[in-house]
C-alpha cells in the first residue's frame, strides 16, 4: 500500500524535474537509486549472500577446514546429519532453551515495564537498573553468572542457603543458563514493553475509570489488548534469538558441552564439526538445516502476522 | 545557554571525527596495538595453554630465556586449555597467521593434519641447540615422527595420580613405615582403604575427589583401568573394534561405586575435590600439574600412580609437545629462534619438573636436583607404565574421541545410566569413528588415516 | 516517545500515596536484585585473590586491595583488548550508519529496475546471522586472507539488513513535499539527502547508530570465530578465550569484566533517553 502510493507520487515529480532540473541533467543516464544502495549491496553480497551460496555449495562437499582435497559428495553430508543423533539432541537443548526463556523473559519484561511504568519517582533509575544487565558483553555476564552458581564459593548457593550443583548437574545446567540469560537480556524487551505502554493513550484510561473499572479490569481489558502487538515482536524477536543461542552456553561451561553434553546448543555442533573436527562440509550442511528452520520461523511469523491484518479487515 | 551548548557540540563532534579517523588508521594498519610496541629484530610469537602452576612455571622459564638471549623477543600469549586451544591452533594455521611456535598433546599431533598444519622441526637446527633423539624415552620420540618426519618436540609426561593426605592416612593407619600409603592390589582392598579413610575424615568432607562430572577426567580414569585390565581397543589393522564390554562394564562399575558408597560427593562437582582434599579430604586423583597447588597449599601428602586394583600398573598419561604451527613462509631467523626457544626450554626443564610433570629431556631425570624432588620422586615410575588412548587421527588429549566417549562414561559414574549400557554405547561410539574418514585426508584409520 | 515523555512532564507530580510506596518498595527490590551481581562482581574485583575464594563467602572486601585492577593492566591483555574493541565498534558504527543510511534512503524514496527484488533480498537477509552460518561466513572470509585481521572482524558486522529496513521505514513517513521543494529550487538527490533528509532523520540515525555500537562493542560470537591471535581480540573475547598464565582468578576476571562492561554503562547514564528511545525505535520498528 505504501509503496503504490510512493511510486504515484514518485512519478510526476520525476517528470517534473526531468524537465528542467540542473541535478538530473548532471546526472544524466545514471541511476540514483542504485548508488545510494550500491555500497550495502556490496557489503551485502560479500558477507551475506555469498556465504549462504558457498554454504550451499560446501554442504555437498567434504571440504575440511584447510580448504583444499575437496571433492563432490552429493547429499551424503545430510543424510549424515538427519541420522546423527547429536544434530537431535543438540537442536533439542536450543529448542528446550527456548521454551525455558521466551515465556520467562516475557512475562518478566512485561512487570518490569508495568512496575517501571507506574512508579512516579525515579523512573530514569528503574530503566537504569533493569537495563543495565544488557549492556554487558555476553562473554561478561556468563563469566559473573559461573561464579555466583559455583558450588562453594559462589553467592547463590550461600544466600539462599542452597547445595545445588549449578553447572555440574546434567538437570541445573540448563536452567542456570537460563537464569543467566533473564537477567541479562529482560531489560531488551522490558524497554519495549516501556515504549509500548507509554504510547497507550490516557484517555483510554480515563474512560474506563468513569466506567468504574478496577485496576485489575484496566490491565485485562485495555493494557493487555493494547500490547498484543509488541507482545508479538516480543516473542518473535525472542525465539529468533534463542534458537541462536550460545555464547552463555559455552562461556558459562568452559567451552565444553556441559554436563554429559547437556548444554551443547545448535550452534555450538556446528562450531565443534566445523573448527574443532574440521568438517567444513558436514557443518555447512547441518547450519543450512538451521538456516531452514530459523527461515521456517520467521516466515510463520510473517504468515501469522499477515492472517492477523486480514482478520481485522 | 546556546553558546556554550554549541561549543561543547564542536567539541565533541571534533573528538569523534578524531576518533572515527583514528580507528580506521588503525585498522589499516592492520596490525594489533602490540605489534606496534615491539621494536626487536627477531620476535617468536609464542602460544601455549598453561595455565595455573604451570604458567607459573612456564613464565619463570621463559623469562630466563629472555634474560640470556636478549636479541630475541618472545611474545607469549597463553589461551583456553581444552578444545578452544585446538580450534585456534588450526584456525590460524589454516588462515596462514599460525604463530611461530606452538604447544601440544602428544596425542593431538596424528589428528592435527602433520604437513598441513603443522610443519616438521629441522634436526640440524635442534641438534645445533642441542636436542638429540639419544636423549628421550625412545618410545615417547617415536609417538612423536611421522612419515620419517619429527613433528613434535616432547617436552614432558604427565600422568594421573592419587594424592593422598599423610595426616588423615597416618590417624587411619593407612600410612606404611616408609611414610608412604599402604600398597593396594585389589578393588576390594581399595574400597577397604576408602572404608578406613572415611572414619578418619573430617565432617563436611568427601573421602575422595575424583572429578565425578569432568568429562575428560573421567576417561582419563576410564583408560588408566581399562588399560589395567588388559582391554584393548582395536586390531592393529585399524579394522576391527576389539573393545571389551565386560572389562569396560567393569571398570565402569568401579568408577561409579565410590559415588553408591559414599565417597565421592556429587554435589562437589568437579573442581571441588583439590579444595576438599587442602581442606582435609585423605584422598584426590588428580592429574600431576596439582602437585605445584597442593605443594603452596602447604599440606601434607603424597602421590602414587592410580592404584593397580585390576592387578596391573597402568595409569593414564600424556606428554605436551612443541609444535611448530604451518606457516607458508617458513624460516629464517624467527624460525631459528623458535627451534633455539624450544630447545632451550626441553633442555632447562628442571622448573618444569616442580609443576609435577616429569621431563621428556632425560639428562634432567637423573640430576640430583630432580631425586630430590618430593612427590615427584615418588611416582616417576609411572612413566615405564603408561596408559595412552589408542593410536588413531580421532584420539588424543580433549580430541573428537574424548569428546565423544567422555560424557558417556560421566553419564554411568553420576548414576544416569547403567554401566553395561554404557559399554555397549562406548563400543558402538568406537565403531562409528572407526569407520569414519578422517576430513582432513579423507582416510579412515585402517587406511592409514592415523598412520602412528 | 517524545509526546509519553512531555505528558509525564506536564502531568503534576502526585503525592506518597499508599499503593505509590508499595509499588516503589517493590521496585527497589527488585532493582537490588538485579544489581546484585554487579555489585558482587564490584566487591570481589576488591578483594584479594585469596579472599575471593573464601569459604564461607562474604559480600563485603574484610581488606580491600587493588591488586586485581593493577594486575589486569600490568599482566594482562587488557588494553590492547579495549583499544582493538574500540576500533572495531567505531569502524562498524561508522561504516553501518553510511551504508545504511544511504541504501534505506535509495529503497525508500528512488526508483531503479529490480529495486522491490533486491528489497526483498535484503529482508530474507534478516534471517542470516553468524550464529547461523558461521562456518560458510569463516570460509569465505578466510578465502579473502582477513582472518586475523581488524577488517576480518569488522566487515562482516557491516552488513545489517535490520537497520536498512529500520531507515527505510522512517525515510517512508518523511513528508515527500520538503523533498519536492528542494528540487525545484534546483537541488539534486545528494544535497536533498544530505541537507534535508540526514538533518531530519538525526534521531532516527542516533538510534541506528547507539544500537550498533552496542552490539558490535558485545559482540562475541563473530571475533570469536575470527580472531585467533590474542593481540587482536576485542574484550568480550579476550576475557572469555584467553586467561592471563596464572589461571582463572575470579578477582582479576571480575575486575576484566567491569572494564569491558563500564564503557557502556557510563555512555547509558549519560545518554539514558537517546538510548532507551533508540533501543525502542529499533525494536518497535521490526513490527
Amino acid at each position: 500500500m505504501t509503496t503504490t502510493s510512493a511510486e504515484t507520487v514518485i512519478r510526476p515529480a520525476r517528470a517534473k524535474t526531468a524537465a528542467g532540473s540542473p541535478a538530473v541533467r548532471r546526472g544524466q543516464g545514471f541511476q540514483h537509486g542504485v548508488w545510494f544502495t550500491a555500497p550495502f549491496l556490496v557489503l551485502f553480497a560479500l558477507f551475506v549472500i555469498w556465504p549462504l551460496l558457498r554454504g550451499l555449495y560446501l554442504s555437498l562437499t567434504d571440504a575440511n577446514i584447510s580448504g583444499d582435497g575437496t571433492s563432490f559428495i552429493g547429499l551424503d553430508n545430510y543424510t549424515e546429519a538427519l541420522d546423527d543423533p547429536l544434530v537431535w539432541e543438540s537442536l533439542g537443548h536450543s529448542a528446550y532453551f527456548t521454551l525455558l526463556v521466551v515465556p520467562c523473559i516475557t512475562v518478566l519484561a512485561f512487570l518490569l515495564a508495568m512496575l517501571a511504568h507506574h512508579i512516579e519517582r525515579g523512573k530514569w533509575l528503574w530503566r537504569l537498573c533493569f537495563f543495565m544487565p544488557f549492556l554487558l558483553p555476553s562473554t561478561v555476564a556468563a563469566n559473573l553468572w559461573q561464579w555466583l552458581f559455583n558450588p562453594g564459593t559462589g553467592m547463590i548457593n550461600h544466600v539462599f542457603g542452597l547445595e545445588t550443583p549449578w553447572l555440574t548437574d546434567k538437570s541445573y545446567a540448563m536452567p542456570a543458563i537460563v537464569i543467566t540469560t533473564l537477567w541479562w537480556t529482560v531489560g531488551f524487551s522490558f524497554l519495549l514493553y516501556l515504549a509500548a505502554l507509554q504510547g497507550i493513550p490516557a484517555h483510554l484510561y480515563e474512560a474506563a475509570e468513569l466506567d468504574g473499572a478496577n485496576a485489575w479490569h484496566r490491565v485485562v481489558h485495555i493494557t493487555l489488548p493494547m500490547l498484543r502487538h509488541v507482545t508479538g515482536l516480543v516473542v518473535a524477536l525472542q525465539i529468533l534469538a534463542s534458537l541462536q543461542v550460545f555464547d552463555q552456553a559455552v562461556v558459562i561451561q568452559d567451552f565444553g558441552p556441559g554436563p554429559e553434553g547437556s548444554t551443547r546448543t545448535f550452534v555450538q555442533y556446528t562450531l565443534e564439526q566445523g573448527f574443532t573436527s574440521y568438517r567444513v562440509g558436514y557443518a555447512s550442511a547441518v547450519s543450512i538445516i538451521f538456516f531452514v528452520i530459523i527461515a521456517a520461523v520467521a516466515l510463520a511469523r510473517m504468515w501469522l502476522l499477515r492472517n492477523r491484518e486480514e482478520g481485522v479487515r | 545557554m546556546g553558546r556554550p551548548g554549541l561549543n561543547r557540540r564542536q567539541l565533541l563532534a571534533g573528538l569523534g571525527g578524531l576518533t572515527v579517523a583514528g580507528s580506521f588508521g588503525f585498522a589499516a594498519l592492520g596490525t594489533g596495538a602490540d605489534a606496534l610496541a615491539s621494536g626487536a629484530d627477531t620476535r617468536v610469537r609464542y602460544w601455549n595453554l598453561f595455565s595455573g602452576g604451570d604458567g607459573y612455571n612456564m613464565i619463570a622459564m621463559l623469562d630466563s630465556f629472555r634474560a640470556e638471549h636478549p636479541g630475541i623477543e618472545v611474545k607469549d600469549s597463553t589461551l583456553q586449555w581444552g578444545s578452544p586451544f585446538y580450534t585456534k591452533l588450526a584456525m590460524a594455521a589454516a588462515g596462514n597467521r599460525a604463530p611461530d611456535l606452538g604447544v601440544m598433546h602428544l596425542g593431538r599431533v596424528t589428528g592435527f593434519s602433520p604437513g598441513r598444519l603443522l610443519d616438521p622441526w629441522d634436526m640440524e637446527l635442534l641438534a645445533k641447540y642441542g636436542v638429540r633423539e639419544a636423549d628421550f624415552n625412545p618410545e615417547l620420540w617415536k609417538r612423536a615422527v611421522i612419515d620419517g618426519k619429527l613433528y613434535a618436540l616432547p617436552l614432558d609426561i604427565h600422568v594421573q595420580l592419587c594424592y593422598y593426605r599423610k595426616d588423615v592416612l597416618k590417624k587411619a593407619g593407612l600410612l606404611g613405615a616408609d611414610g608412604r600409603m599402604v600398597r593396594v592390589t585389589s578393588a576390594d582392598q581399595w574400597f577397604d582403604v576408602l572404608k578406613e579413610a572415611k572414619k578418619a575424615t573430617g565432617k563436611g568432607l568427601q573421602t575422595i575427589g575424583l572429578w565425578l562430572n569432568d568429562q575428560n577426567f573421567q576417561w582419563w580414569f576410564f583408560v588408566a583401568f581399562y588399560t589395567q585390565l588388559g582391554g584393548t581397543w582395536f586390531d592393529d589393522a585399524h579394522t576391527e573394534v576389539t573393545f571389551d564390554t565386560d572389562k569396560a562394564t567393569q571398570v565402569l562399575e568401579f568408577l561409579r561405586r565410590h559415588i553408591t558408597d559414599g565417597y565421592a560427593n556429587p554435589n562437589f562437582g568437579g573442581g571441588a575435590g583439590a579444595e576438599q582434599f587442602v581442606n582435609g579430604a585423605p584422598f584426590a586423583w588428580e592429574g600431576n600439574w596439582s602437585v605445584p597447588v597442593f605443594d603452596t597449599a602447604k599440606v601434607e601428602y603424597g602421590a602414587t600412580p592410580l592404584p593397580p586394583v585390576f592387578g596391573e600398573q597402568a595409569t593414564h598419561a600424556e606428554s605436551h609437545a612443541f609444535v611448530l604451527p604451518h606457516q607458508s613462509g617458513r624460516g629464517g631467523a624467527t624460525d631459528e629462534a623458535a627451534h633455539q626457544l624450544a630447545a632451550y626450554i626441553v633442555r632447562h626443564a628442571q622448573q618444569w619438573a616442580a609443576g609435577g610433570h616429569i621431563p621428556a629431556y632425560t639428562p634432567t631425570l637423573t640430576t640430583d636436583a630432580y631425586r630430590k624432588l618430593q612427590p615427584q620422586s615418588e611416582y616417576v615410575s609411572a612413566m615405564d607404565h603408561q596408559a595412552t588412548e589408542p593410536k588413531a587421527w580421532f584420539a588424543g588429549s580433549t580430541g573428537i574421541l574424548a569428546q565423544r566417549v567422555g560424557p558417556i562414561v560421566v553419564s554411568s559414574t553420576m548414576g544416569s545410566a547403567e554401566p553395561d549400557a554404557v559399554a555397549r554405547r562406548m563400543k558402538s561410539e568406537l565403531t562409528t569413528l572407526l569407520a569414519s574418514k578422517n576430513p582432513m585426508d579423507g582416510r579412515t584409520a585402517a587406511q592409514g588415516g592415523a598412520v602412528a | 516517545m517524545t509526546t509519553a515523555a512531555q505528558q509525564t512532564r506536564v502531568r503534576p507530580r502526585r503525592s506518597w500515596t499508599p499503593s505509590q510506596i508499595v509499588l516503589t518498595l517493590l521496585g527497589t527490590a527488585v532493582s537490588v536484585v538485579f544489581l546484585a551481581p554487579l555489585a558482587w562482581a564490584l566487591f570481589t574485583s576488591w578483594k584479594s585473590e585469596t579472599e575471593a575464594v573464601e569459604v564461607p563467602t562474604h559480600w563485603l572486601p574484610k581488606e580491600w586491595t587493588g591488586q586485581a585492577w593493577t594486575a589486569i593492566f600490568e599482566t594482562g591483555n587488557i588494553t590492547n583488548w579495549f583499544v582493538n574493541s574500540l576500533v572495531v565498534s567505531v569502524c562498524v558504527t561508522a561504516i553501518v550508519l553510511v551504508t545504511s543510511a544511504l541504501a534505506g534512503y535509495g529503497f525508500a524514496r528512488t526508483e531503479f529496475r529490480g529495486k522491490n527484488v533486491l528489497l526483498g533480498v535484503v529482508m530474507a537477509g534478516l534471517m542470516v546471522s553468524p550464529a547461523v552460518l558461521g562456518v560458510p561466513l569463516f570460509t569465505t572470509v578466510q578465502q579473502m586472507g582477513m582472518v586475523d585481521t581488524y577488517w576480518g572482524m569488522i566487515l562482516p558486522q557491516c552488513a545489517p539488513a535490520a537497520m536498512v529496513y529500520i531507515l527505510y521505514k522512517f525515510f517512508q513517513g518523511v513528508p515527500r513535499e520538503l523533498e519536492e521543494a528542494a528540487f525545484i529550487d534546483g537541488a539534486g538527490r545528494w544535497r536533498v539527502f544530505l541537507t534535508i533528509i540526514v538533518p531530519l532523520s538525526r534521531p532516527s540515525l542516533a538510534a541506528v547508530g547507539i544500537f550498533t555500537f552496542i552490539s558490535s562493542w558485545n559482540n562475541f560470537l563473530w571475533p570469536y570465530m575470527v580472531t585467533n591471535n590474542p593481540d587482536l581480540m576485542t574484550m568480550p573475547n579476550g576475557i572469555a578465550t584467553v586467561m592471563n598464565s596464572y589461571g582463572i582468578q575470579w578477582a582479576q576476571l571480575m575486575a576484566g569484566g567491569l572494564m569491558a562492561g563500564l564503557p557502556l554503562i557510563i555512555v547509558f547514564v549519560f545518554f539514558q533517553r537517546q538510548i532507551v528511545a533508540g533501543v525502542a525505535h529499533t525494536g518497535l520498528a521490526g513490527q
